[in-house]
Protein backbone atom coordinates (compact mmCIF):
# COMPACT_ATOMS: atom_id res chain seq x y z
CA UNK A 1 0.00 0.00 0.00
CA UNK A 2 1.24 3.43 -0.95
CA UNK A 3 1.69 6.23 1.59
CA UNK A 4 -0.10 9.42 0.57
CA UNK A 5 0.56 12.81 2.13
CA UNK A 6 -1.08 16.22 2.20
CA UNK A 7 2.11 18.20 2.72
CA UNK A 8 1.71 20.34 -0.40
CA UNK A 9 -1.83 21.44 0.51
CA UNK A 10 -0.93 22.14 4.16
CA UNK A 11 2.25 23.99 3.15
CA UNK A 12 0.40 26.15 0.64
CA UNK A 13 -2.39 26.83 3.15
CA UNK A 14 0.21 28.10 5.62
CA UNK A 15 1.90 30.18 2.90
CA UNK A 16 5.27 28.48 3.22
CA UNK A 17 7.53 28.08 0.18
CA UNK A 18 9.44 24.89 -0.66
CA UNK A 19 12.77 26.69 -0.10
CA UNK A 20 11.67 28.04 3.31
CA UNK A 21 10.50 24.58 4.34
CA UNK A 22 13.78 23.02 3.13
CA UNK A 23 15.75 25.61 5.10
CA UNK A 24 13.72 25.11 8.28
CA UNK A 25 13.89 21.29 8.16
CA UNK A 26 17.48 21.21 6.84
CA UNK A 27 16.62 19.08 3.79
CA UNK A 28 17.10 19.78 0.08
CA UNK A 29 14.39 21.37 -2.07
CA UNK A 30 14.46 18.27 -4.27
CA UNK A 31 13.52 16.15 -1.24
CA UNK A 32 10.58 18.45 -0.44
CA UNK A 33 9.41 18.08 -4.03
CA UNK A 34 9.85 14.29 -4.02
CA UNK A 35 7.88 13.95 -0.75
CA UNK A 36 5.08 16.20 -2.01
CA UNK A 37 4.79 14.19 -5.20
CA UNK A 38 4.66 10.94 -3.15
CA UNK A 39 7.82 9.73 -4.88
CA UNK A 40 9.77 9.44 -1.64
CA UNK A 41 8.65 8.36 1.82
CA UNK A 42 10.49 10.35 4.49
CA UNK A 43 12.24 8.57 7.35
CA UNK A 44 10.41 8.34 10.67
CA UNK A 45 12.64 11.12 12.00
CA UNK A 46 11.78 13.47 9.14
CA UNK A 47 8.09 12.50 9.32
CA UNK A 48 8.02 13.43 13.02
CA UNK A 49 9.82 16.69 12.22
CA UNK A 50 7.17 17.44 9.57
CA UNK A 51 4.35 16.81 12.06
CA UNK A 52 6.05 19.13 14.55
CA UNK A 53 6.73 21.73 11.84
CA UNK A 54 3.16 21.91 10.57
CA UNK A 55 1.65 21.23 14.01
CA UNK A 56 -0.94 18.79 12.68
CA UNK A 57 -1.84 15.21 13.75
CA UNK A 58 -0.02 12.43 11.91
CA UNK A 59 -3.18 11.09 10.24
CA UNK A 60 -3.78 14.48 8.68
CA UNK A 61 -0.33 14.52 7.12
CA UNK A 62 0.17 10.87 6.12
CA UNK A 63 -2.24 8.06 5.39
CA UNK A 64 -2.20 4.74 3.58
CA UNK A 65 -3.79 4.60 0.15
CA UNK A 66 -7.02 2.63 0.41
CA UNK A 67 -7.13 -0.45 -1.83
CA UNK A 68 -9.78 -0.39 -4.58
CA UNK A 69 -13.20 -1.70 -3.56
CA UNK A 70 -12.95 -0.55 0.06
CA UNK B 1 34.13 18.22 16.15
CA UNK B 2 31.69 20.79 14.82
CA UNK B 3 30.83 21.17 11.14
CA UNK B 4 33.04 24.19 10.43
CA UNK B 5 36.11 22.63 12.07
CA UNK B 6 35.52 19.41 10.11
CA UNK B 7 35.25 21.37 6.84
CA UNK B 8 38.47 23.27 7.54
CA UNK B 9 40.25 19.97 8.32
CA UNK B 10 38.94 18.31 5.14
CA UNK B 11 40.00 21.27 2.98
CA UNK B 12 43.43 21.45 4.60
CA UNK B 13 43.98 17.73 3.85
CA UNK B 14 42.72 18.10 0.25
CA UNK B 15 44.85 21.19 -0.47
CA UNK B 16 47.85 19.61 1.28
CA UNK B 17 47.49 16.42 -0.79
CA UNK B 18 47.23 18.46 -4.03
CA UNK B 19 50.38 20.44 -3.26
CA UNK B 20 52.30 17.33 -2.11
CA UNK B 21 51.15 15.55 -5.30
CA UNK B 22 52.43 18.49 -7.36
CA UNK B 23 55.79 18.45 -5.57
CA UNK B 24 55.99 14.70 -6.15
CA UNK B 25 55.37 15.36 -9.84
CA UNK B 26 58.19 17.94 -9.90
CA UNK B 27 60.48 15.42 -8.16
CA UNK B 28 59.61 12.56 -10.56
CA UNK B 29 59.98 14.76 -13.66
CA UNK B 30 63.27 16.14 -12.26
CA UNK B 31 64.56 12.64 -11.57
CA UNK B 32 63.67 11.46 -15.09
CA UNK B 33 64.96 14.58 -16.87
CA UNK B 34 67.96 15.06 -14.57
CA UNK B 35 67.00 18.69 -13.96
CA UNK B 36 64.57 19.99 -11.33
CA UNK B 37 62.26 22.71 -12.59
CA UNK B 38 61.34 24.74 -9.50
CA UNK B 39 59.29 27.26 -11.51
CA UNK B 40 56.45 24.73 -11.65
CA UNK B 41 56.19 24.86 -7.82
CA UNK B 42 54.79 28.42 -8.02
CA UNK B 43 52.30 27.32 -10.69
CA UNK B 44 51.21 24.39 -8.49
CA UNK B 45 50.61 26.57 -5.41
CA UNK B 46 48.90 29.38 -7.35
CA UNK B 47 46.73 26.83 -9.23
CA UNK B 48 45.59 25.10 -6.04
CA UNK B 49 44.88 28.38 -4.19
CA UNK B 50 43.07 29.86 -7.23
CA UNK B 51 40.97 26.70 -7.58
CA UNK B 52 40.05 26.89 -3.89
CA UNK B 53 39.09 30.58 -4.20
CA UNK B 54 36.89 29.80 -7.25
CA UNK B 55 35.22 26.99 -5.26
CA UNK B 56 34.64 29.35 -2.30
CA UNK B 57 33.10 32.03 -4.54
CA UNK B 58 30.90 29.44 -6.27
CA UNK B 59 29.65 27.98 -2.97
CA UNK B 60 28.96 31.52 -1.64
CA UNK B 61 26.94 32.31 -4.80
CA UNK B 62 25.11 28.99 -4.46
CA UNK B 63 24.27 29.74 -0.82
CA UNK B 64 22.97 33.18 -1.80
CA UNK B 65 20.77 31.64 -4.49
CA UNK B 66 19.41 28.68 -2.51
CA UNK B 67 19.50 30.06 1.02
CA UNK B 68 20.64 27.96 3.96
CA UNK B 69 19.66 24.65 2.34
CA UNK B 70 22.04 21.72 2.97
CA UNK B 71 23.86 20.01 0.10
CA UNK B 72 23.14 16.52 1.35
CA UNK B 73 20.18 15.05 3.24
CA UNK B 74 18.75 11.59 4.00
CA UNK B 75 17.32 11.17 0.48
CA UNK B 76 20.57 12.06 -1.30
CA UNK B 77 22.46 9.62 0.97
CA UNK B 78 19.98 6.87 0.04
CA UNK B 79 20.24 7.72 -3.67
CA UNK B 80 24.04 7.74 -3.45
CA UNK B 81 24.02 4.35 -1.71
CA UNK B 82 21.95 2.73 -4.46
CA UNK B 83 24.01 4.47 -7.16
CA UNK B 84 27.31 3.25 -5.70
CA UNK B 85 25.90 -0.25 -5.33
CA UNK B 86 24.92 -0.20 -9.02
CA UNK B 87 28.36 1.15 -9.95
CA UNK B 88 30.05 -1.62 -7.96
CA UNK B 89 28.29 -4.34 -9.93
CA UNK B 90 28.64 -2.59 -13.30
CA UNK B 91 32.39 -2.03 -12.79
CA UNK B 92 32.96 -5.51 -11.34
CA UNK B 93 31.10 -7.48 -13.98
CA UNK B 94 31.62 -4.93 -16.76
CA UNK B 95 35.41 -4.97 -16.49
CA UNK B 96 35.35 -8.77 -16.28
CA UNK B 97 33.22 -8.94 -19.41
CA UNK B 98 35.47 -6.46 -21.24
CA UNK B 99 38.53 -8.56 -20.33
CA UNK B 100 36.84 -11.75 -21.58
CA UNK B 101 35.75 -10.06 -24.83
CA UNK B 102 39.25 -8.67 -25.39
CA UNK B 103 40.80 -12.10 -24.71
CA UNK B 104 38.40 -13.80 -27.12
CA UNK B 105 39.26 -11.14 -29.72
CA UNK B 106 42.90 -12.12 -29.43
CA UNK B 107 44.18 -9.26 -27.23
CA UNK B 108 46.42 -11.09 -24.77
CA UNK B 109 48.52 -8.19 -23.48
CA UNK B 110 47.48 -4.75 -22.19
CA UNK B 111 49.82 -1.82 -21.74
CA UNK B 112 49.70 -0.45 -18.18
CA UNK B 113 49.59 3.12 -19.56
CA UNK B 114 46.37 2.26 -21.38
CA UNK B 115 44.97 0.77 -18.16
CA UNK B 116 45.73 4.03 -16.32
CA UNK B 117 43.86 5.99 -19.02
CA UNK B 118 40.91 3.55 -18.83
CA UNK B 119 40.78 3.80 -15.03
CA UNK B 120 40.92 7.61 -15.24
CA UNK B 121 37.97 7.59 -17.64
CA UNK B 122 36.10 5.24 -15.32
CA UNK B 123 36.74 7.43 -12.26
CA UNK B 124 35.59 10.51 -14.15
CA UNK B 125 32.40 8.75 -15.27
CA UNK B 126 31.67 7.52 -11.72
CA UNK B 127 32.31 11.04 -10.34
CA UNK B 128 30.04 12.61 -12.95
CA UNK B 129 27.33 10.06 -12.17
CA UNK B 130 27.68 10.81 -8.44
CA UNK B 131 27.24 14.56 -9.08
CA UNK B 132 24.11 13.90 -11.16
CA UNK B 133 22.75 11.46 -8.53
CA UNK B 134 23.29 14.03 -5.78
CA UNK B 135 21.27 16.61 -7.71
CA UNK B 136 18.33 14.27 -8.46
Amino acid sequence: MKVINHIKEIRQKKGITQVKMAEDLQITRQTVNAIEKNKYNPSLELALKLIQYFDVPIEELFYLEKPEGE
Amino acid sequence: MNNQKLQITIWSVVIGCMIIGGFLGVYIIGKEAGEYNYEIVIAIIVGVVLGFIIYLLFSKWNKKRNGNVPDVDERSVLLMKSYLMGVLYVVLFGSGAVLLILYSMGVHFIETGLLIVCMMGLYMLIGLGAIITKRL
